[in-house]
């Protein structure tokens, strides 16, 4: 009789725990975050599904291109303001190669990742290297410096006309009902997915990753403890370029390229790492899914695709304004 | 041996006025846009003397452009009082956006004036009916009728107004103040020094100088275009001026200028595309090896030398 009493009153106790829990989670940042674009994704797909899909899509070439700068960020520490021209490079490459042996633009992931992995070392050996203690505007200067070299020599060698590559599959669409959408932008979404999975396990669970994360965290430290960080940052630098080399690939199946492409990116990936908060690698996703659903939501509007630019750069404007206020306040 | 400075100055501005006469359009032309360049420089250099790294000379630089050439267009204000409405629009907005913007330092500084002129480009783009959209506005007329000597003093004019004002801040308390914010904010402050009152003073008069340029640079080609007014080298090519000259001096940009200016026109003519490349790698170059610029490491080589 006991028994039966105490289950009879146990039994909503789960639930409600369950239910407390989650208020509880609430209180964190990403959670409300998370909760958000979850309530605005369902309402999105209900009344403008075709936003839902384009903007998913663009976040996840935001993301893919935003990690390897988070990376830098977090364990180099320098803004690096040649980061979407290397994209642009590696993209060049991409083309150059495919063009060459006809084969697939896909194939050319290999030797274009390897040529800015070395691309990368050379640029660290050469410059950032010794940039390490300067003052942060010098910082800025230099790797706009490289940034400019690069658009430069892009024009030098490909001239400024814009180039593209067409696949097939590139334009692979599938239909649910009445509603035709475009597949292969969601090779983006998996290569960001992919990208953060591994860089997560990589960071953790790899002696170097550990070995980064301490660097990151504090070079005078890393060094005491028997870590040769200038290793660590030559090697986390070439990892990072090489990535961008991936996605430089996935990039050009899907656009057309031209030397001043990059920039654009550059901007976006600081935005959202930015918003993220130094070396939050989870909060890159968040943001750059608020970025994706509401630029395609902007230019969902017709008459106003034209705005869609501008989305973005008040974003950068607030999110650096409202952390500087925080910082006052505290 | 005072004398002898005021007196090199005086051949030397005296064959700036004269230059005109005895040489081509040609080389007029490039001359003005040195000169445009060398303002530019010395204005983004005045902001730099407070610590502060502006990315944002060309979205104000656009703006005055805009401002002359639409004043000019659509009320019919003479070209050269619309110079200085372009200048005074530059000062206005730098002073609101500043009294925001300049509670940031650093690299966030240096973004969000990034992000500011890129918003006023997409602005003007988008805003069909005032500013003509993409295609931008055509003025009827150059100013002076496109005489290029005429051009070239107007901008000359400019360019010693600039040199004067650079001067007068380099020779004033103003350089105390603002020598002291870069160095170090809290003794600043603790001197008494309204930090945020010569911040914003300083980033509106170098916008207004940098709007008057502007909109002299829109009256001389006579058209304004969101992607050619608020074009990006009018960010970067002072920027690798200043600083191959040496930073925080007033004759190190303007020597940066000539230097660079110079080369960058020669190898135009031998390589169409890429030509600013020689930008970019001045840029690595001198921070890397010669973080002073020419006029700080000669400085430093004839004290030596004493």
């Amino acid at each position: 009789m006991n028994n039966q009493r105490c289950g009879s009153f146990e039994y909503p106790a789960p639930l409600i725990y369950l239910g407390l829990k989650l208020l509880d989670k609430l209180r964190y940042k990403n959670y409300q975050i998370a909760i958000t674009l979850i309530i605005g994704g369902v309402v999105l797909a209900l009344w403008k599904p075709f936003v839902l899909i384009e903007g998913l899509q663009v976040a996840g070439l935001y993301a893919s291109i935003a990690l390897p700068m988070a990376l830098i960020l977090g364990i180099v520490g320098i803004i690096n303001l040649a980061h979407g021209d290397f994209m642009m490079f590696g993209a060049y490459f991409a083309y150059w190669f495919t063009v060459y042996t006809g084969a697939d633009p896909l194939v050319a992931i290999f030797p274009v990742s390897l040529g800015l992995f070395l691309i990368g070392m050379a640029t660290y050996r050469g410059t950032i290297k010794y940039m390490h203690g300067a003052p942060e505007l010098i910082q800025l200067l230099l790797t706009f410096g490289i940034s400019i070299v690069l658009q430069q020599l892009a024009n030098l060698f490909w001239t400024s006309q814009p180039v593209s590559i067409h696949v097939g599959y590139a334009s692979a669409s599938a239909t649910i009902g009445t509603f035709t959408f475009g597949t292969y932008g969601f090779v983006y979404v998996a290569a960001a997915v992919i990208l953060f999975i591994g860089l997560f396990h990589f960071l953790r669970h790899t002696r170097i990753g550990q070995a980064a994360l301490a660097t990151g965290q504090n070079p005078t430290g890393a060094k005491l403890v028997g870590i040769n960080i200038d290793r660590i940052y030559l090697l986390i630098f070439s990892i990072s370029i090489a990535l961008v080399g991936v996605m430089s690939v996935l990039f050009l199946t899907r656009h057309s390229i031209f030397p001043h492409v990059g920039g654009i990116f550059t901007l976006k990936s600081f935005c959202l790492a930015a918003m993220a908060g130094l070396g939050n690698l989870t909060g890159i996703l968040w943001a750059s899914l608020i970025l994706g659903l509401g630029e395609s939501f902007v230019k969902s509007f017709m008459g106003y695709a034209g705005w869609a630019d501008i989305i973005f750069f008040v974003l950068i404007i607030v999110v650096i304004m409202v952390g500087s206020y925080r910082r006052r306040v505290k | 041996m005072k004398n002898w400075r005021y007196i090199a100055y005086t051949v030397i501005i005296a064959i700036a006025i004269l230059f005109p006469f005895y040489t081509g359009t040609y080389l007029q032309h490039t001359a003005t846009a040195i000169l445009i360049y060398l303002s530019l420089a010395l204005s983004w250099d005045m902001l730099l003397r407070t610590g502060q790294m502006s990315f944002g000379i060309a979205g104000f630089f656009g703006i005055g452009g805009y401002a002359a050439a639409l004043t000019h267009l659509k009320w019919g204000i003479d070209p050269l009082l619309s110079i200085i409405l372009g200048g005074i629009a530059a000062f206005f907005i730098a002073f609101l956006l500043g009294l925001v913007v300049l509670h940031l330092r650093g690299m966030y500084f240096a973004i969000v004036t990034l992000a500011l002129a890129e918003i006023f480009r997409v602005i003007v783009r988008n805003l069909h009916s005032v500013t003509g959209g993409p295609e931008g506005s055509v003025l009827p007329s150059a100013i002076f009728g496109g005489d290029p000597s005429k051009i070239y003093w107007l901008i000359l004019a400019i360019t010693i107004t600039t040199i004067l004002v650079s001067e007068v801040f380099q020779k004033t308390r103003i350089y105390f103040a603002t020598t002291s914010i870069r160095n170090d904010e809290l003794v600043a402050k603790s001197s008494g020094i309204d930090i945020f009152k010569y911040l914003i003073f300083v980033f509106a008069i170098t916008s207004a100088i940098q709007g008057i340029i502007g909109s002299s640079y829109a009256h001389q080609y006579a058209f304004v275009t969101p992607e050619e007014t608020f074009h990006i080298h009018f960010t970067l090519l002072p920027m690798a001026m200043c600083l191959l000259g040496g930073m925080y001096t007033t004759m190190g940009p303007v020597v940066g200028a000539l230097v660079l200016g110079t080369i960058a026109d020669y190898l135009k003519l031998q390589l169409p595309y890429g030509h600013l490349l020689v930008y970019g790698v001045v840029i690595i170059i001198v921070i890397l090896f010669m973080p002073r610029g020419i006029v700080g490491t000669v400085r430093e080589r004839l004290e030596r030398g004493k």
